[in-house]
C-alpha cells in the first residue's frame, strides 16, 4: 500500500462534517414536516449551518493536499 | 501494493483503474472499445424504445406507450415545469434526451453481459456538461444581454464596494469552472466508484472461491451476496444520478433565465 | 408552443428565498450543491493566490491566511445569497 498519511488525516476529519451534515438536514426536515409554513424560517438557517459544516470539510481536504 | 491483502501463492490483485481501460472489441482502432460501442447501443436502444412507444398513440395507451409516456412526463413536469417555471416547454428535448441517454448508459453497468457503465469514463460526463454549460450560458445571455448577465453573475448588488475584490472571483470562479466540473465529476466518480465496488465484491469472491484455505472457501458465497446486493444498491445510485444531473441542469438554465433583482 | 395545464399542488410562490432568482424555485437539492460550489471555489481562488505568494516569497503562512480568506468570503457569499433579506 502506497500513499501519505495526510488523506488518512482528511478522512477522520470528515466524519465530523459529515455527521454535522446529516444532523442539520435531519432537524430541517423534521422541522418542515411538522410545521409547513415554517420553511421560510428554517430553510436560510438550515443553508448557514450547512455552509459552515461543508467549509470546514473543504478546508480539511485542502489542507490535506497543501501540509 | 499486495502485501497486505495477499496472503500467500499468486496473491489477490485489487481491481484498479487499469480495470477501466478495455482494449478495442475488434481492430486495433480507439474508436470500438466497448464504452465507445454501449453508447452507441444505447442510441439505438432509446431510439427504437421511444419510436415504438410513441408510433401508434392512442387514447387508452398500451403498457408500451404508457411506460413511454410516464418517463416523459417525469421528466417534462417533475423537472421541466417545476424547476425552470414559464418557459419550460424549449428545454424538454434537452433535458428528456440527457435524462435517458444517462439513465440508460448508467443502468448498462448492472445489465447481464454489458456490465459497464460508460459514465466511468470523464470524458463522456465532460462532454455533457459542456453542453449543459453552454446552452445555459447562451440561454441567459440571449435572454439577457452579454453585458447585464455577466454583471448579474459577477457583481451581488448591495455590497461595499471593496467587498467586491473578494467575491467576484469566487462568482466567476462557480459559475464557469466549478459548476460544469462538480456537475460532470459528481456522475463520473459515482459510476467509477460503483463499478469499481462491484468488481472487488466479484473478484474477490472469485478469488477466494479458488484458495486452497478453507476457511476461505466458506466465506466467498458472502463476498458473492454482497455482489448482488450492492448491484441493487448501484441501480439506485444509477437512477439517482440521472435524475440529478437532469435536475442540476433544469436549476442552472433556471438561474439564467431569471431576472436580477 | 403548446401549454400544460398547471399541475395539481404546485404554486408558484412558495415564500421561501430562492437565493436572488438564480436557483430555480427554491429547491433546496439545487441550493445545497451551489452552497458546496461557491465554498470550494472560494477556497480554490484565494488558496491559491495565497499558495502562488508562498511559492513566489519564499514563504509558507499565506496560503493559510488565503484559505482563512476564501472560506469567510464563500461563507458570506452564501449568507448574502442565501440568508439575507
Amino acid at each position: 500500500m502506497d500513499g501519505t498519511l495526510n488523506l488518512v488525516g482528511y478522512g477522520l476529519s470528515a466524519i465530523g462534517p459529515a455527521i454535522a451534515t446529516g444532523m442539520i438536514f435531519a432537524a430541517y426536515i423534521s422541522g418542515v414536516a411538522r410545521q409547513p409554513e415554517a420553511r421560510s424560517v428554517l430553510q436560510p438557517i438550515a443553508f448557514l449551518g450547512f455552509a459552515l459544516a461543508e467549509a470546514l470539510a473543504l478546508f480539511g481536504l485542502v489542507l490535506a493536499f497543501v501540509l | 501494493m499486495s502485501q497486505i491483502a495477499a496472503p500467500a501463492g499468486p496473491g489477490y490483485e485489487p481491481p484498479s483503474t487499469a480495470d477501466f481501460n478495455l482494449p478495442p472489441v475488434f481492430g486495433d482502432s480507439l474508436y470500438t472499445t466497448k464504452p465507445v460501442l454501449l453508447v452507441l447501443l444505447s442510441i439505438v436502444v432509446i431510439s427504437i424504445f421511444f419510436i415504438i412507444a410513441s408510433r401508434k398513440a392512442a387514447v387508452v395507451p398500451s403498457k408500451l406507450q404508457f411506460s413511454g409516456e410516464m418517463v416523459y412526463g417525469f421528466v417534462r413536469n417533475n423537472i421541466g415545469q417545476e424547476i425552470i417555471g414559464h418557459e419550460f416547454m424549449r428545454f424538454v428535448p434537452f433535458l428528456f434526451t440527457l435524462f435517458t441517454f444517462v439513465l440508460v448508459n448508467n443502468i448498462f453497468g448492472i445489465v447481464p453481459l454489458l456490465q459497464f457503465p460508460a459514465m466511468s469514463h470523464v470524458a463522456f460526463p465532460y462532454v455533457l456538461a459542456l453542453f449543459t454549460f453552454v446552452i445555459f450560458h447562451w440561454v441567459g445571455i440571449k435572454k439577457q444581454g452579454l453585458g447585464k448577465y455577466l454583471k448579474g453573475i459577477a457583481f451581488m448588488p448591495d455590497v461595499p464596494k471593496a467587498v467586491y475584490i473578494l467575491l467576484t472571483p469566487i462568482e466567476i470562479a462557480t459559475f464557469f469552472l466549478v459548476r460544469p466540473l462538480t456537475l460532470s465529476l459528481r456522475l463520473f466518480a459515482n459510476m467509477f466508484a460503483g463499478h469499481l465496488l462491484l468488481l472487488v465484491f466479484i473478484t474477490g469472491g472469485d478469488y477466494m472461491i479458488h484458495d486452497t484455505n478453507l476457511f476461505m472457501k466458506i466465506l466467498a458465497p458472502f463476498s458473492f451476496a454482497m455482489g448482488i446486493g450492492m448491484t441493487f444498491f448501484e441501480l439506485m445510485v444509477q437512477c439517482l444520478q440521472a435524475y440529478i444531473i437532469t435536475l442540476l441542469t433544469a436549476l442552472f438554465i433556471a438561474g439564467a433565465l431569471a431576472d436580477e433583482h | 408552443m403548446p401549454k400544460t395545464p398547471k399541475l395539481p399542488g404546485r404554486s408558484d410562490d412558495k415564500g421561501i428565498n430562492n437565493g436572488g432568482g438564480r436557483f430555480g424555485a427554491g429547491n433546496e437539492e439545487g441550493a445545497a450543491w451551489s452552497i458546496f460550489g461557491y465554498i470550494i471555489s472560494g477556497l480554490l481562488i484565494w488558496g491559491g493566490i495565497g499558495y502562488g505568494l508562498d511559492r513566489w516569497l519564499g514563504t509558507s503562512f499565506i496560503v493559510l491566511i488565503g484559505l482563512l480568506l476564501g472560506a469567510g468570503s464563500g461563507i458570506y457569499l452564501v449568507w448574502l445569497r442565501f440568508v439575507k433579506n
